[in-house]
């Protein structure tokens, strides 16, 4: 019985994969799979800097070898999930092709994050922002996506892993067959981690026939939900 | 065939993404426990869609339950509507209880054997039946 009901997703990749593949053509509804570093870049991070470290004391996680009840993840209150860590969360994206970007379509947060392709180069001073500002090119079979000019105010994971707005990413992405992308992510922040942090590598998967939903974070419903559910849940007994 | 079966949608939620959304550890993910009552309110917004509930305790007295769950997008793809509870439906849910022992609690994608079960057999769980 557990064969069968498990092998229809099988059988539905295998015959993906026998048709042959753009590996310039990343276009298509995708899902981080697990393992890694859960919803985030990963535990394997380098020793912190004392400005990251006080970064990191502040932050209290739901998630993680530090996570407790309450807490203070900015995503609680609908901030923007930020990048890389919108990556990693459970919800599926949307990868478009248009003239000139690529664009990435996230369900979490119904966010579009454009990627520009069309050879320019990553701004000298720009605005601090969520998602950054990133550029892309083609290196072999590889895409490789530069962003720079990030606030700080977002967390890398669930884990509250910081960074400053001194961060630059670099991502890689390798289309191994029709259902699997290999991912890399290099995260170079010399104000907040003492070496270059070599991500936890990742694999992503196809997810064939799943549209992307309208899926806002919305702030005046969010609050609703933490007074009737969140904070009831984390109260301490006799902190009442 | 049971067990297989609840094996296997254990797999496929492990193969799909295993975690909730924002931080569970107000939860005990570990324990599973079953509450049955009267829903009196579901709401279905997003990122986290709530079931509440009136049960009885051991001692008659009605307590009114809080369920958290997975956002509307999530539980779409696993067979859920808006529509899914109307007040007045009797179900039990096997849940992942508040630490704290609030009666709050937690069901989704992440902790298999979550799930809701109608007075007429019917269930809703989190294993994903739109997707290809």
């Amino acid at each position: 019985m557990l064969v069968v009901l498990v092998l229809p997703p099988l059988a539905m990749a295998q015959t993906q994969t026998a048709r042959p593949v753009d590996s310039h053509d990343l276009s298509g509804v995708w899902q981080f799979a697990s393992g890694g570093g859960g919803q985030g870049p990963g535990d394997n991070f380098p020793p912190l800097t004392a400005w990251g470290q006080a970064k990191y004391d502040a932050n209290k996680p739901g998630y993680g070898p530090r996570a407790a009840p309450g807490g203070n993840d900015p995503i609680l209150k609908c901030d923007p999930t930020g990048f890389p860590r919108i990556l990693f969360q459970i919800w599926p994206f949307e990868i478009l092709n248009v003239p000139g970007r690529i664009l990435m379509f996230f369900e979490g947060q119904h966010t579009i994050r454009p990627i520009w392709m069309d050879g320019r180069k990553l701004p000298a001073d720009p605005d601090p922002t969520w998602y950054g500002y990133s550029v892309g090119r083609w290196d072999g079979d590889t895409l490789v996506v530069e962003t720079v000019g990030f606030n700080d105010k977002t967390w890398l994971g669930a884990q509250g892993q910081p960074h400053s707005d001194q961060m630059k990413t670099i991502e890689r992405y390798r289309r191994i067959d029709a259902n699997t992308i290999d991912f890399h992510l290099t995260i170079d922040d010399p104000k907040t981690y003492t070496k270059i942090w070599e991500a936890e590598p990742r694999t992503i998967k196809a997810r064939p026939g799943v549209e992307i939903a309208e899926s806002f974070c919305v702030a005046s419903e969010e609050e609703e939900f933490a007074r009737r559910i969140r904070e009831p849940a984390a109260r301490q007994p006799g902190k009442e | 065939m049971k067990k297989a079966s609840m094996f296997a949608i254990a797999l496929l939620l492990l193969c799909v993404r295993a975690s909730a959304h924002h931080g569970n550890s107000a939860y005990d993910e570990t324990a599973r426990v079953t509450i049955k009552g009267v829903v009196t309110e579901f709401v279905w917004v997003n990122p986290h869609c709530q079931i509440y509930l009136d049960v009885k305790d051991k001692n008659g007295n009605v307590v009114h339950w809080a369920v958290e769950t997975n956002s509307p997008a999530i539980l779409t793809r696993a067979g859920w509507t808006r529509r899914s509870f109307k007040a007045g439906d009797e179900v039990s849910i096997i849940l992942c209880p508040a630490k704290n022992g609030a009666p709050v609690a937690y069901i989704g994608t992440g902790d298999p054997g979550t799930k809701v079960i109608f007075a007429d057999g019917r269930e809703l769980d989190f294993a994903e039946k739109t997707a290809k």
